[in-house]
């Protein structure tokens, strides 16, 4: 049983500490288990965008989606929605995120942290920037690697499209920093963090999203979604109810709603981890 | 930190670090044309500037030595004045020198009302040195522009080098010749050549408006799907037609028409499509049935000459929505019937 302590005086303060967690979680993040299962998941799409490239290169007539010339900028703004928006980055969020003190509480290694004379808060905040630098740091690469991959083929232009990729990893990054920071929060605060987080990643954002109303407002995909400089594909009906219903908030609305979301989660996490209780099972 | 971490770290800062790099180099100052990846259609139009509106393309080499080409030489033994006067001049045979050729159209470019403006790249062996001397004796001078010699023609040049009659036969616009690479001969309007060398120079360049034709999809579309032709053309019909000094009358009866595309294929014979887009689903009904009135005179008129039955049959109207295609086949012996119908006629009376 972990029982919070205050730390003791002349202790390094909340953001040194948290540097400290930071150095010692961003390895064991790249060299876990979970760092075969990002690689299998960011390998995808290079690979994906490796054989389109591949294809354009062997067929003169270039790339067709039913039937239509798809110009190479197209296909890279496809590949952000579908792959990157709406699956990997929700997925690496909820996978990290929840198990930022779930897994030291799992591996019953939370007492070693929770007994250093640290705030225990800087335990969440170093845990959550080392997630932050370790995904940022895979994912913007492979997005890079899809961009020169792909957008050269038929006919795209890499300098006409270079302002969309700026703009699309600046998403990706603070998609990657809201959806942690949301799942940081629902893994110091429940028990089954993982399945909650699926749900409400893959059931309660993508349902609250084809229906009009402010129910929306409450997802962290509806802010994210307005960032993007591409056009929605409409490749199945789900996603043209999805552009019906859609309303676009501002680009500096989203952004102030994102950092409110990333503080105030991230907020409630510390508090949750200073103020929890947390019962290591024998 | 440990040490593998840290070359983590490394590795994917300079993944993004050249990436964003490359990015910033292309965006700002361009990037040479065709640097990463292959561009659909002949590499040339990679130096034909973005807002053309037609675009012509022929595989000169393999028509040339087509059969086609062989059997017309045998059938119709022309007078071949003018290729040989163009060797004399230039050095250029056009049977072996000239590979293929692409040229493009801009109606009045630059807001003037002028007739229009138009460049050629050729790709084939040039003798340079005499080209230049040739255009030079002629009245053209030349510039250097972003390290490339531009040979220009001014219509003033002209006149007092004796030239006079191109001058005044509607070139009021200056032309110029670049060898913008070894084996590529740019000549159309200076405007258009300059603009030619600085897509050469360092590719597509949106910040400063500096775009090639690649990146016009609605063109490139149509362009991607002549691969199958080594001779072809793409527009815009109204583009065209909006600038062309056509008579009111006929100018009233031309059809709705958008954009244009023809492509053949010559060898043994010629087969080829036209294809027109209508601007909406009835203009391309109305198109169809012109066309199809016109087929069916063609095909009467063709009953009584066996000749040109063959390649009547061949016709073909076809297109759906707003597209209306027309798909013909000369075969060979249409050639072989027409060159005997000729020669017959220039026989010689005893």
């Amino acid at each position: 049983m972990t029982q919070p302590a205050r730390p003791a005086e002349g202790a390094p303060g909340l953001l040194s500490s948290a540097g400290r967690v930071f150095d010692l979680s961003l390895g064991q993040m790249l060299w876990s288990r979970r760092s075969v299962f990002l690689g299998v998941l960011l390998g995808g799409p290079v690979l994906l965008a490796s054989a389109l490239r591949i294809a354009a290169t062997l067929y003169a007539s270039g790339l067709k989606i039913n039937g239509v010339q798809a110009g190479g900028s197209a296909i890279f703004g496809m590949m952000i929605w579908l792959l990157y928006l709406r699956f990997i980055v929700p997925v690496l969020g909820v996978f990290y995120g929840t198990s930022l003190i779930a897994d030291e509480v799992d591996d019953k290694t939370i007492t070693y942290l929770f007994t250093r004379p640290i705030p225990r808060s800087a335990v969440l905040l170093g845990k959550y920037f080392a997630y932050l630098v370790c995904t940022v740091l895979l994912v913007l690469p492979s997005v890079m690697l899809v961009f020169f991959l792909v957008v050269p083929t038929g006919q795209g232009a890499i300098a006409g499209a270079f302002p969309s990729l700026v703009a699309d990893l600046g998403m990706l990054a603070i998609g990657l920093a809201a959806y942690g920071a949301v799942f940081a929060l629902v893994g110091t605060t429940l028990r089954r963090p993982l399945v909650l987080g699926l749900v409400f990643a893959f059931g309660w954002e993508p349902a609250v999203l084809l229906f009009p109303g402010y129910l929306k407002r409450l997802t962290v995909a509806y802010y994210l979604q307005a960032l993007v400089r591409h056009e929605m594909p409409q490749d199945s009906a789900v996603s043209m109810l999805m552009q019906v219903f859609r309303e676009v908030p501002t680009v500096s609305t989203s952004l102030l709603c994102l950092a409110v979301i990333v503080g105030l989660t991230l907020w409630l996490a510390g508090r949750a981890v200073e103020e929890r209780e947390y019962v290591l099972e024998q | 930190m440990t040490t593998r971490t840290r070359y983590f770290v490394i590795v994917s800062v300079l993944v993004l670090g050249v990436g964003l790099g490359t990015g910033l180099v292309a965006y700002y100052v361009g990037f040479p044309a065709g640097a990463l990846g292959r561009q659909g259609g002949p590499e040339e139009l990679a130096y034909v500037p973005r807002d053309a509106a037609a675009i012509a393309f022929a595989n000169v080499h393999e028509i040339m030595t087509s059969e086609l080409r062989q059997k017309l030489h045998r059938a119709l033994p022309m007078q071949e004045n003018g290729q040989q006067e163009l060797q004399n001049q230039t050095g250029i045979n056009l049977e072996t020198d000239v590979d293929r050729v692409v040229a493009c159209l801009y109606p009045d470019r630059d807001g003037t009302n002028t007739p229009g403006a138009g460049m050629v790249l050729a790709r084939g062996r040039f003798d340079e040195v005499k080209i230049e001397a040739l255009m030079r004796d002629h009245g053209a001078h030349v510039e250097n522009y972003n390290g490339k010699r531009l040979i220009v023609a001014d219509p003033k040049d002209l006149v007092d080098a004796g030239a006079g009659d191109i001058a005044a036969h509607g070139h009021s616009a200056s032309l110029s010749l670049s060898f913008i690479e070894p084996g590529l001969a740019a000549i159309g309007s200076t405007k258009l050549i300059r603009s030619a060398v600085d897509l050469h120079r360092a590719g597509n360049n949106p910040r400063t408006g500096l775009e090639s034709v690649t990146g016009n999809d609605a063109l490139m579309n149509l362009v991607r799907e002549m691969d199958s032709g080594n001779v072809w053309a793409v527009g815009r019909f109204d583009a065209l037609t909006a600038h062309t000094r056509l008579p009111e009358a006929i100018s009233s009866r031309l059809p709705a028409i958008t954009w244009f595309s023809a492509s053949g294929h010559i060898n043994g014979g010629i087969r080829g499509v036209v294809r027109a887009e209508a601007r909406d689903d009835e203009a391309a009904t109305n198109l169809r049935d012109v066309v199809r009135g016109f087929l069916a005179l063609a095909k009467m008129s063709a009953g009584s000459r066996p000749e040109l039955q063959l390649m009547m049959q061949s016709l073909e109207l076809g297109g759906t929505g707003r597209t209306v295609a027309l798909s013909f086949s000369v075969p060979a012996e249409v050639f072989d019937v027409i060159g005997a119908v000729t020669n017959k006629g220039f026989k010689p009376a005893h």
